[in-house]
């Protein structure tokens, strides 16, 4: 028994000295230590080679690659490698590259080099040859020229997604380092970190200013925190939201926040037999207290969302309405249903059973349990009760059926276009529908957006499709997150991006 | 009157009866509701009002580690007594019958041993996808052979003695010999052990909660709520060292009183 006690000391005491102790980093201004909880195996883009899974998210956010076209900070389409472009027919497109892009081996980006990357994108991508469709590339010169099975109005946003990075596919993939354009290139990459240097080559105005780079994946938020804290890292991304508080002093840290299209959203399952009623399905909406969710649970990390798409798209929640926050109005509905509590005992009932729900969530994303505990809370204030399954091992449930609603968290519109959402999660059969949602005007709309070119026109098909889902309670959205980047106070040019994709440019620098 | 031999017992046995009292009484003894949320009252520091503070949703701290010694006590003593029971009854037959079955049972329980048991204990959990039965069902498969093991050691010792031949010869069939003469006979040592072993299964459902493989939210188990407020060590620090500090006590009395236990009984 002693020992135990003695054994319990040293844990308390071990305990003690990883929090204490003010050890800093080396002040040196040129070199730059990022740690992120983004990075690794488990988020299928451990790597830097954007033709595998997801690592050209990596590629991308640490400055080893770039894409044809970029997001500005409202998702818009912007010229990156690419100069200009010309939508010949609507199955043709010709793209003009920069004349002064240049590979950090030094080598010079031409049509030619554009089309050996895409062809190996579209050979051995898994996503980009579904979305991409191209069925031949032809380069002369700065010129290339794609051509589409089908109509694919959005093109250009597919590829800017991070699978689109432009990189020497003769030079070959080694050790995971892949040749890009970007300001910094990879020189020694791992499952858990990747170590980068100046892109001497690099070929925009803003040359980088960091010799040395590294990108450490540190997935436990409360290590992240503290070595954050005690200077080990000069930024940070993934802090759980209750540290962030810890970094509020202006003289030692910054803070840089971007709306992103991250939304958290559960789905009605419409073969559970009560929820086909779309008076039981507003109720639950309505009861859904999204203000307090993300005010407190979230400590402001979050905007209230009305619909899938956040207010800086351009078919955002500031285009579409959804029932408010009224649990009063919650209760009449569920009354008009026929759900009254008869017995007293707090849950209403019909036919003398309880409305009892399954709500299927994971762990992995740390909001999720929050939303699940306080639906769980607000629903009871209107009598439905609600059992949680918050597990990493959800997919089993998803495949048997076992749910009533799943909540998930979920990018809506990685590339700044709406189809990509709605073909995935919202039309009939789609492979992540999982509340098996089937609405003849959402099929009719998705055709229509299929064959419809032009940013406008496809939005405000998109607004209809996204009313069309509020007004069929088909899911309800609870909050769109706020992406956080802190770093010390003397870090410039690290901004927090919507697309979630781009962090460190040539413009960080360590003043 | 209390034997002398006993006398070193009662502050243990008090205690650990307190904390049984507490667990069973819960619902009547919390301040409040442990399961009302009042968000604008989220994350207060212990006052006069709520003396451990509320957690993130503004639930009254105190109520929910009230609450939570029902979950995590209770839960404790029935996992230990379904593998108490079951462990010892397969050792027994084991120890009784000898040959094949004994050799099929314990084979197997020696293959559950060659896994560590926490190791096993999250695989299974995993498996059969959280919740605190599924939890305890995950503790109960690798639970037994410990007892298991036991029994049939001291089922062989007794097998041997002359009152088992009586019982024998008196026409006593297999089962009448088993719960007659038997399992009186290894119940001292087995209650022992299972005393000493109730700490560690407290530690182990506690542990499995951390991970989110126990109980589901909003229970409030002392492992999940301390795995809820691991980001908050710093900044609401109440919020994990009331359920910790409840498991440290616990598991403390339950030990100790295992410890006397077996000081006493073996003497």
């Amino acid at each position: 028994m002693t020992k135990k006690i003695l054994a319990a000391l040293l844990a308390a005491g071990l305990l003690l000295t990883g929090c204490g102790g003010e050890k800093t980093s080396s002040d040196d201004k040129s070199t730059f230590t990022y740690g992120t909880v983004a990075y690794g195996v488990a988020m299928e883009n451990a790597g830097t080679n954007p033709h595998e899974s997801y690592s050209g998210w990596s590629a991308i956010r640490y400055g080893i690659g770039e894409t044809l076209f970029k997001f500005n900070e409202n998702m818009q389409l912007e010229t990156w490698i690419a100069e200009s472009f010309e939508q010949v027919d609507d199955f043709t497109l010709k793209i003009k590259i920069k004349d002064n892009v240049t590979f950090s081996n030094g080598k010079k980006v031409d049509g030619d080099a554009v089309k050996k990357c895409l062809e190996h994108l579209i050979a051995v991508h898994d996503r980009a040859p579904k979305d991409l469709k191209i069925t031949s590339i032809t380069a002369d010169g700065q010129f290339v020229t794609i051509k589409s099975a089908e109509k694919v109005p959005a093109l250009l946003n597919y590829l800017s997604d991070p699978y689109g990075c432009i990189i020497d596919v003769d030079a070959g993939i080694t050790d995971g380092i892949a040749i890009g354009t970007g300001p910094y290139k990879a020189v020694k990459v791992t499952d858990t970190q990747i170590d980068l240097v100046k892109n001497e080559n690099y070929w925009d105005a803003v040359k980088p200013k960091l010799e040395k780079i590294t990108v450490k994946s540190i997935t436990d938020g409360d290590t992240l925190t503290m070595a954050m804290q005690n200077g080990e890292l000069d930024a940070v991304q993934g802090l759980p939201y209750s540290s962030l508080q810890l970094f509020n002093d202006a003289n030692k840290f910054k803070l840089s926040q971007a709306e992103t299209s991250r939304v958290y959203q559960a789905a009605f399952n419409f073969k559970t037999p009560v929820l086909q009623d779309l008076n039981v399905r507003r109720a639950i909406s309505m009861a859904i207290d999204k203000e307090n969710f993300t005010q407190v649970l979230l400590s402001g990390n979050g905007t209230p969302a009305v619909g899938p798409f956040p207010a800086n798209l351009n078919f955002g929640d500031t285009k579409v309405t959804a029932a408010p926050y009224d649990i009063d109005a919650a209760k009449n509905l569920l009354a008009e249903a026929g759900w009254t509590d008869t017995n007293g005992d707090g849950y209403v009932d019909k036919d003398g059973k309880n409305l009892e729900l399954n709500y299927l969530t994971y762990t992995s994303r740390q909001e999720l349990p929050l939303l699940a505990e306080s639906a769980q809370a607000s629903l009871k204030k209107i009598g439905v009760k609600l059992n949680i399954n918050a597990t990493d091992n959800y997919k089993t449930f998803l495949k048997n059926g076992d749910y009533d609603i799943f909540s998930k968290a979920i990018v809506t519109a990685p590339t700044g276009d709406a189809e990509y959402y709605f073909t995935s999660h919202i039309v009939s059969g789609a492979v992540d529908n999982a509340g098996f949602y089937d609405s003849a005007e959402i099929t009719a709309l998705e055709n229509e957006l299929h064959n419809t070119f032009g940013a406008d026109k496809r939005s405000d098909i998109a607004i209809k499709m996204s009313q069309q889902v509020l007004d069929d309670c088909a899911l309800f959205y609870a909050a769109h997150l706020k992406m956080s980047l802190v770093m010390k106070a003397n870090v410039t040019g690290f901004n927090a991006h919507p697309s979630d994709y781009y962090e460190i440019t040539s413009a960080v620098e360590k003043k | 009157m209390i034997k002398p031999r006993y006398k070193p017992l009662i502050p243990y046995v008090v205690a650990a009866g307190a904390l049984i009292f507490v667990a069973i009484f819960a619902p009547f003894l919390t301040p409040y509701d442990p399961y009302l949320q009042d968000l604008e009252g989220a994350l207060t520091p212990p006052n006069s009002q709520n003396l451990l503070g509320t957690d993130r949703y503004g639930r009254d701290v105190l109520s929910r580690v009230i609450m939570g010694s029902q979950v995590t006590i209770c839960a404790a003593l029935a996992l230990l007594a379904v593998i108490t029971l079951t462990g010892s009854l397969i050792g027994s037959i084991c120890g009784l019958k000898g040959g094949r079955v004994d050799t099929i049972l314990m084979r197997t329980s020696d293959v559950f041993l060659a896994f560590p048991q926490m190791v096993f204990a999250i695989a299974a959990a995993g498996a059969l996808g959280g919740g605190l039965f599924n939890a305890a069902l995950a503790l109960a498969l690798i639970g037994w052979t410990k007892y298991a093991r036991i029994s049939r050691a001291l089922t062989l010792t007794i097998r041997k003695m002359p009152y088992m031949d009586a019982a024998k010869m008196a026409g006593t069939n297999s089962l009448g010999v088993l719960i007659h003469h038997v399992l009186p006979n290894i119940a001292g040592p087995v209650l022992v052990t299972a005393a000493l072993d109730l700490g560690t299964i407290i530690m182990e459902l506690a542990g499995l909660s951390f991970l989110g493989l126990g109980a589901m939210p909003p229970t409030p188990e002392w492992g999940a709520m301390m795995n809820n407020g691991r980001s908050m060590l710093q900044t609401a620090s109440w919020v994990v060292l009331a359920p910790g500090a409840a498991i440290f006590i616990t598991v403390a009395i339950f030990n100790l009183l295992g410890d006397k236990l077996r000081d006493v009984l073996d003497r």
